[in-house]
């Protein structure tokens, strides 16, 4: 009789308790394995002595014990902050304009934008040497012969030239960060501002930015640690310009023979960083209620700018200039010209560039699939990872899900090169051998942009008031069911977004590929890393521009198959 | 019939010439040993002797002389060539037979560590006589590829009388901020151009070249988008990456430096545990041949074959003066130079 009851108590039980806990706790030891384990073997190693391998601070001595070393440091410090304002400058106006203004020509805008965040950041380099190359550079040469004088104004090979180059590549992350933030806010709170009496300038000062601070604060820091842990534009930029980052420093203990563990102990500052900066990010939040999805109905209404209008457009126009449009037409050049040295000139103009990338050689073909396929594949891992764990956290379903959401975003800060080595480290010996195979690739990826992934998924969950939810439990639905009626569809532009956001960088991943790719897995950021520095840049732009469109066509599709209010929003909104 | 009879005959004859002459070894035991690689069917080489275009028209060579065996290979810079062999080592996987650096202390390091395994080539008597002695008294490893560092310049920019006829005209103040060089940290051609001048000229030699603020890439090769992109107008350069360009018809040329063009030897050596032992020792007497050095010349990449002459418009190596620093000169000196570059220029 008792047992009975109790069997069916234990039934009752079963049959109420939350299901979802077991994949909660699935993924969650899912992170652990793709984060702390290589980031594990990151830190032992950066104790443990490279011959004996016995416990040792020797490599914190190495490390920091040269000025060069912490002289690199230090600027790589200040291409992150410059870096990250000069995204702020470049990226929130332009999200605001297409957000909430009537300024025309988005479609184009939003083009561009999208154009210049597919653009690989070391094509880009390429391609700004030949725009701003101090002796030779088309911008200075035309300087020259506008006003006669004997030399140009812009020299590449600088902090600002290295600057303005890493923020052209990185202002993305700002704009989408900022836009789905603007696109949530209704024209109701605007309104009420403007009612009270405030101006335009006054109301979106004071009204509508503050309600965009989280995801422009999150933006600023991902573009901070973007640039700080970049290895292709800088090794083309800064070392010409004589002078060191991180990651250039990097590369120096990886010389034969390499010091990997000295490596691992100069990288655990940066960790520290991520630490303090998101911590800083989370208290200047926490003071304040941002959400504002509350499902309460709100129109947006476009800003009407009047005049402004086009100096708005201007603006665009001039920072998408910068970043798409003047180097694609340097690369475009060089990849329908027989010679690029020769300059531009009808009798230099072939496809055969294109013809021999495309259909002669058989690697390429092999590496364009493999880079969609991985880069489709890892993007669809981290953000179902990602929300996931953002989920948790914010509706509090495991205890200490704070840390969790560091673990998300730590492997931000490591820089591809030595997360590859990680990786390396842990999935080359038993029990997970996967070196050798298209996973080590796919889930270094996943590991590499889940905290984009993350940044994204955590300001989506966070919009959403929860309250939306809570009345379909009180209504006696289930969990599921208010992620899958509610949550979901709330959470799909975001997310398509978002997969964009994570696709588009997976495509262009470079460092850590060039360390875990095989001769069967080898994808085309690897082959146009080999051609950057083999002088062949006919080859290397004819795959670059491949890259790009194919990658354009990709998104452009999947924009369509996600929805269609995407593409009506940019157009009408 | 009298008459088919006999052209039935000859033609048979010339059929069985045909056939012999085809299957004429090109060395002794060529037969078996390719049995045995085709039973492997596929060898992996990790290359960093020249560029990928190069690299894969090798291997296309090698898939067209030995029908059935699939060559891959990965071609990066000597570094990460050798720090992915470490790491193969390392974690005991066994991915590729037959390894190409251009960094010499490589080969030290691998002897010493017991990554290599002796093989004598059956071609070696091919192997122009000079590089010879380059090659290891043990077998372990084999010069298979041959390239120089030399002068070059912008034809556009410079004319050929203007253009430095000599090492020690970069240090001429009227190429000042246009003179374009590689980083020995990261290029094993770079590295030991530098060891090679500081011989010549002592380090003097980079202090007065600093002066002239030079423009400084990673790999030697990228002196050659210097040149065509008009930002330098001479440089310290490599010899097939600048006329491959040239052959495209980019405005670039090449002078043999009168106190002599650096030559790089580049040798090669298969792994013991090479998952394809026959493929790699059949590989490795492909690298000496004569197909293979004609698709390397067509490249212009120098030939190692002494039967192998280079196309018009490039010296054969044995008319170019040369020079270049000895075993025990590049190993001590790599490490060294580095450091001193880094103080000299400031990265």
């Amino acid at each position: 009789m008792s047992t009975a009851a109790e069997a069916r108590s234990y039934r009752l039980r079963w049959r109420h308790l939350d299901k979802s806990l077991f994949v909660w706790v699935l993924l969650i030891g899912v992170l652990l394995v793709l984060v702390i384990n290589p980031l594990a073997r990151l830190l032992w190693a950066s104790f443990q002595d490279g011959e004996t391998g016995a416990l040792t601070l020797g490599n914190y001595a190495v490390a920091y014990g040269r000025w060069r070393y912490l002289e690199a440091l230090g600027n790589s410090l200040v291409l992150g902050v410059a870096v990250a304002a000069l995204c702020t400058v470049f990226g929130v106006p332009m999200a605001w304009a297409v957000s909430r203004t009537d300024m025309p020509g988005k479609g184009l805008v939003w083009a561009a934008i999208l154009g210049t965040f597919i653009m690989p950041s070391y094509l880009g380099a390429v391609a700004w040497i030949l725009l701003a190359g101090p002796n030779a550079g088309w911008l200075n040469r035309a300087w020259m012969a506008l006003t006669g004088t004997a030399a140009g104004p812009l020299d590449v090979y600088t902090m600002s030239g290295l600057v303005l180059i890493v923020a052209c590549y990185s202002f993305p992350y700002m704009f989408v960060f900022t836009r789905s933030a603007l696109d949530l806010i209704s024209s109701e709170m605007e309104e009420a501002a403007a009612t009270l009496g405030a101006g335009v300038v006054r109301t979106t000062l004071r009204v509508t930015l503050p309600l965009t601070l989280p995801a422009i604060l999150g933006a600023f820091i991902v573009e901070f640690l973007e640039a700080i842990a970049l290895f292709g534009a800088p090794a083309l930029i800064a070392l010409p310009g004589r002078f060191q980052v991180m990651t250039t420093m990097l590369w120096q203990f990886f010389e034969f023979p390499p010091k990997v563990e000295v490596a691992a102990a100069y990288a655990m500052p940066l960790l520290v960083i991520t630490v303090v900066l998101f911590w800083l990010q989370r208290r200047i939040i926490a003071r304040k209620g941002f959400v504002a999805l509350t499902g309460k109905g709100g129109e947006r209404r476009p800003l009407r700018l009047g005049a402004w209008r086009w100096p708005m457009l201007g603006y665009c126009l001039f920072v998408t200039s910068l970043s798409f449009f003047l180097p694609m037409l340097v690369v475009l050049h060089a990849a329908f010209a027989k010679a690029w040295g020769r300059g531009v000139a009808l009798d230099n103009v072939t496809l055969h560039n294109l013809k021999f990338v495309l259909f002669d050689q058989s690697t390429t073909q092999a590496a364009t699939i493999h880079t969609f396929v991985y880069g489709g594949t890892s993007a669809a891992f981290a953000l179902g990872l990602a929300l996931a764990i953002a989920y948790i956290v914010h509706r509090r379903l495991v205890p200490f899900g704070g840390t969790l959401s560091y673990i998300a975003m730590a492997p931000f800060v490591i820089p591809g090169i030595v997360l590859a080595i990680g990786f390396y480290a842990a999935y080359t010996t038993r029990p997970l051998v996967l070196y050798g195979t298209a996973w080590i690739l796919i889930l270094a990826f996943t590991t590499r942009f889940l905290p984009i992934a993350y940044a994204n998924s955590d300001a989506a969950i966070r919009s959403v008031n929860p309250e939306l939810e809570d009345a379909v439990r009180i209504l006696g639905g289930s969990r599921r069911l208010a992620m899958r009626r509610v949550l979901a569809p709330l959470l799909k532009r975001g997310l398509a977004g978002a997969f964009i956001l994570v696709f588009i960088p997976a495509t262009r991943e470079l460092s850590s590929a060039i360390f875990l790719y095989t001769t069967g897995t080898q994808v085309l950021s690897v082959l146009l890393f080999d051609k950057s520095d083999e002088g062949n840049f006919e080859i290397l732009s004819s795959i670059g521009l491949i890259l790009v469109v194919i990658t354009v066509v990709l998104v452009m599709l999947g924009f369509r198959l996600v929805g269609r209010d995407f593409m009506l929003k940019r157009t009408t909104a | 019939m009298s008459i088919a009879r006999p052209t039935f005959l000859a033609v048979l004859v010339a059929a069985v010439l045909l056939a012999l002459g085809s299957s004429v070894s090109a060395f002794e035991g060529e037969g078996p040993l390719y049995e045995a690689a085709k039973k492997e069917g596929a060898l992996t080489w990790y290359t960093a002797h020249y560029n990928s275009d190069t690299a894969a028209a090798v291997c296309a060579g090698f898939e067209k002389k030995y029908a059935g065996i699939k060559c891959n290979y990965i071609r990066t810079t000597a570094q990460v060539a050798y720090q992915r062999l470490a790491q193969d080592q390392k974690a005991g996987i066994a991915a590729a037979s037959v390894i190409s650096s251009t960094d010499i202390g490589h080969y030290g390091r691998m002897k010493k560590d017991g990554w290599l395994v002796a093989y004598r080539p059956k071609s070696l008597s091919d192997l122009i006589d000079a590089f010879k002695p380059f090659n290891d008294p043990e077998d372990m490893y084999v010069i298979t590829a041959a390239g120089l560092v030399l002068l070059t310049y912008n034809t556009s920019l410079v004319s050929a009388a203007d253009a430095p006829k000599k090492w020690t005209d970069l240090l001429d103040p009227k190429w000042k901020g246009k003179v374009s060089i590689g980083h020995p940290g990261f290029s094993g051609y770079v590295g030991t151009w530098v060891v090679q001048m500081r011989k010549l000229y002592g380090w003097d030699y980079f202090k007065k070249l600093e002066l002239n603020k030079p423009r400084i890439g990673r790999s030697i090769n990228d002196t050659v988008t210097m040149l065509n992109a008009k930002e330098s107008w001479v440089a310290a350069g490599p010899s097939a990456t600048t006329l491959q360009s040239r052959d495209k018809g980019n405005p670039v040329a090449v002078v043999y430096p009168e106190d002599g063009a650096l030559l790089m030897i580049s040798p090669s050596g298969i792994l013991k545990n090479a998952p394809a032992p026959n493929a790699a020792r059949l590989f490795m007497e492909y690298l000496l041949s004569k197909e293979c050095n004609e698709i390397m010349v067509k490249l212009r990449n120098d030939s190692v074959n002494k039967h192998v002459q280079p196309l018009p418009g490039a010296k054969s190596l044995a008319d170019v003066k040369t020079i270049r620093p000895t075993y025990e000169e590049i190993l001590k000196g790599i490490p060294e130079v580095k450091e001193q570059f880094r103080d000299t220029f400031g990265i």
